[in-house]
């Protein structure tokens, strides 16, 4: 077995995966200081902070030969009899010199920085560099300015390790960002003419960024960092369900993050599940209440009461031989899909379950980062990911399908419906929705009002089904529901709550629930996903109702083993670390 | 200075002798200084308390009393909106609003487009002001803090700002920047490692 020795002790090194020293070193808990280096770029050792003692143990004789100069832990790869030597005195002058040579220029004001509480010059500063700063000449003083409408500069806060430049060379290959200039008057720029407003990926140069010199300028000064709570999601916006951080603080998201997913988004998210969260963080058009049409006017009413009239509504529709018919949009979680397809059949097996409009946008765009093409430096430890933007702007409209197949045998799609609806064959519709934008226009809305007798629409903001609907049920938005969601590669995610239930809603699964009757309390997803997982054979990858931390593909069988990739990576100064940590 | 600095001394409290295991010697000491009192009132009339509220009571300087926001020499409010305040206020009164400063104010990146102190809530611990890197923040002297509702209590930037301008004749700033040290040849220090 290949072994590597870190500070005098020995390790096995993980077979299958090519690491370098600062990869190995953190698996076994040893922290070796970096900035520039990141796992999908490739290796340009520009910064000097990870440079450690590196040397090589003779497979025979056991005699360890260590190298007269530091090197580069991100240059190095961990291979058998590598010796690494990152705590020793020598190390540490070299990590106190570097820090208090990017800290020459660096202005003192974390107070107004953005970046404060997650920088890495900050956390290293404290860990290893020094409290006093000898350097008493001016420093020098670049204006921001701006590389796009959502990214300012701050110039005179970089430290030059060009993760965003080979960013955008290496993962977008757009190659808007370059280094003007050399030396002391390096600095980061756009090409002329260029900006990164056309970029869809823009936004993760700020978080590659490992100080404040990136920002985004929709998080600019409004909240510290320190005061939101993080909270593991899936992105709803399209169906790649990029995995994602919903930062949130006084019940309103502030920013969302990406987080490390390597079967699905890699390190990545795009602009638009970026900024995305703005439909659902209190907008105007949210739904307060729970609405019943009395005459013709909507009035508000308690939950209990809208839901029992729903109840009853449908029933009635039942005994009097009509048609009832639920629509599941591809926005729901597949336990909440499952709930109502179970409350609908279990009304009348002759219900009709259709799948949703399935939003669709622009064409699937793929980043492929090549291993060797466009990049620069050392690309032997690189595992290169494709990204996919996809053009279906739903997150689950698999996992809907999949849950309608299993309990109706067949799908009923949307326009065959819409027909059924026309011809007048649906005496009661229960729309189930949680869609961002408003998908039913107004003339649909007005021809599915004048046909069905009794008209159910469960969403969390008001559109124009709404407005003309019997019952109004006011769900919850992605943030306020936990579930899970199936991406366009058929890997099943959950998706943790965010925010708790706006006042007068109640998340979707809760409003299943309730009209199950189902006993218990408030529904958990992941009862309801363990008991899909028993009866449904396509989720059988679900079983137990909980799921690994990259997600599980359908197609993997209860009894597979559960697939499981390295750690999720996050740079050390998003993780708590310094003061946090002593905490 | 770290927890586990070697230059770290730890200091143990005094033991304590016989007497003052009895705590009687403390207990008559302690009634002496209240004869005092009893015959200073009483015989040479000097009564340690006012007749408030005719006579008007003075806090020592140290005094924490109702915050105010200060000013720098343009009239602008100090305070950078780095939320310092807010984060090591141990009683959650204060709530600030951050804004990009408006392009008029070159020097700075931040201001608080609202800053608000619910002077109920605060205890009145005095940790803002140590946390505020711009010395932005302070407790003044003012004791008498009334309202007739919660509301008129909820102080935001105008009031504190004005509370500034009340008390800056009597209490000026407590911390001024101190002025740039004449540029001096770069030392070379000791390397603190090895």
């Amino acid at each position: 077995m290949a072994t590597i020795l870190i500070n005098g002790t020995e390790y096995p090194i993980p077979e299958g995966e090519k690491l370098n020293a600062i990869q190995m070193a953190k698996r076994v808990g040893v922290e070796i200081p970096y900035y520039c280096w990141h796992p999908s770029l490739s290796v340009v050792a520009n910064c000097r902070m990870c440079e450690v003692e590196v040397g090589s143990k003779d497979p025979k004789t056991g005699e360890v030969k260590m190298m007269p100069k530091l090197v580069p832990g991100c240059q190095t790869p961990a291979k058998d009899g590598t010796v690494l030597v990152t705590d020793s005195a020598k190390v540490q002058e070299h990590q106190r010199m570097i820090m208090e040579l990017l800290l020459l220029n660096h202005p003192l004001d974390c107070p107004v920085c953005d970046q404060a509480g997650e920088c890495g010059l900050q956390d290293y500063s404290y860990e290893h560099g020094q409290s006093n700063h000898r350097f008493v000449e001016e420093r020098i003083v670049n204006p921001r300015k701006d590389v796009s409408d959502l990214i300012q500069l701050n110039q005179d806060r970089c430290i030059m390790c060009t993760r965003c430049v080979r960013f955008t060379r290496e993962i977008t290959q757009t190659a808007e960002l370059q280094v003007m200039r050399r030396g002391n008057h390096a600095e980061i720029a756009t090409f002329p003419g260029v900006s990164l407003d056309d970029n869809p990926l823009a936004g993760n140069v700020v978080d590659l960024c490992p100080v404040g010199a990136l920002l985004d300028k929709d998080f600019l000064h409004k909240q510290r960092v320190w005061f939101l709570a993080k909270h593991d999601s899936v992105c709803t916006h399209c169906s790649t369900g990029c995995n994602i951080s919903v930062e949130e603080n006084k019940g309103k998201i502030w920013r969302v993050k990406p987080r490390n997913n390597p079967h699905v988004n890699d390190y990545w998210i795009c602009d638009e599940g970026r900024y995305g969260y703005k439909d659902d963080s209190a907008p105007d058009d949210l739904l307060e209440a729970m609405y019943v049409l009395k005459g013709d006017d909507h009035v508000a009413v308690a939950i209990d009461e809208a839901v029992r009239l729903v109840d009853r509504g449908l029933k009635q529709a039942v005994i009097g031989g009509r048609t009832v018919a639920g629509v599941l949009s591809p926005f729901l979680t597949v336990e909440e899909a499952y709930l109502m397809a179970t409350y609908l059949k279990g009304m009348t097996s002759d219900a009709v379950l259709a799948v949703g409009p399935v939003p669709a946008r622009g064409e699937d765009r793929t980043f492929s980062p090549d291993k060797s093409a466009g990049r620069s430096g050392d690309t032997s430890f690189l595992a290169p990911r494709p990204f996919t933007i996809h053009a279906e702007k739903a997150p689950n409209a698999r996992g809907v399908r999949a849950v309608i197949e299993h309990v109706q045998g067949a799908v009923v799609e949307y326009d065959e419906l819409l027909r059924k609806v026309e011809a007048g064959e649906v005496g009661a519709l229960y729309v189930a929705s949680g869609s961002p934008t408003d998908w039913i226009d107004e003339p649909t809305a007005a021809k599915v009002r004048e046909k069905v007798a009794f008209l159910v629409v469960q969403d969390s903001r008001v559109g124009a089904l709404a407005h003309k609907a019997d019952v109004v049920l006011a769900g919850g938005t992605y943030a306020e529901k936990a579930g899970s969601y199936v991406n366009a590669d058929g890997r099943i995610q959950y998706a943790g709550a965010s925010l708790p239930p706006r006042d007068g809603s109640l998340p979707d699964l809760d409003l299943f629930a309730v009209l199950l009757d189902r006993p218990g309390g408030p529904a958990r997803s992941s009862d309801v996903l363990a008991e899909l997982a028993e009866a449904a054979p396509a989720f059988a990858a679900a079983k137990g109702g909980t799921l690994p931390l990259y997600g599980a593909t359908l197609e993997a069988s209860a009894s597979s083993p559960r697939e499981n990739g390295p750690p999720p990576f996050v740079d050390a100064w998003y993780a708590a670390m310094g003061a946090a940590k002593a905490r | 200075m770290r927890v586990d600095d070697p230059q770290l001394k730890k200091i143990e409290p005094p033991k304590m002798t016989l007497a003052d295991r009895f705590f009687l010697p403390q207990v008559a000491a302690g009634l002496v200084v209240t004869g005092k009192h009893i015959f200073g009132v009483a015989f040479q009339d000097t009564a340690i308390t006012v007749e408030y509220p005719e006579v008007q009571h003075v806090p020592s300087p140290v005094y924490r009393g109702v915050h105010r926001l200060n000013k720098d020499e343009e009239g602008r409010p100090k305070c950078v909106a780095c939320m310092l305040c807010a984060t090591a206020c141990p009683a959650h009164c204060i709530d600030i609003v951050g804004a990009t400063a408006p392009a008029s104010w070159p020097d700075r990146e931040k201001y608080p487009e609202s800053f608000v102190i619910d002077e109920l809530r605060c205890i009145y611990c005095g940790m803002c002001e140590e946390a505020c890197p711009v010395e932005a923040i302070e407790l003044t002297g003012l004791y008498d803090l009334t309202g007739l509702s919660r509301e008129e209590m909820i102080f935001d930037k105008t009031k504190l700002l004005s509370v500034f301008d009340v008390t800056r004749d009597a209490e000026p700033m407590r911390f001024t920047t101190p002025p740039p040290e004449a540029s001096s040849a770069t030392q070379a220090l000791e390397s603190p490692v090895s």
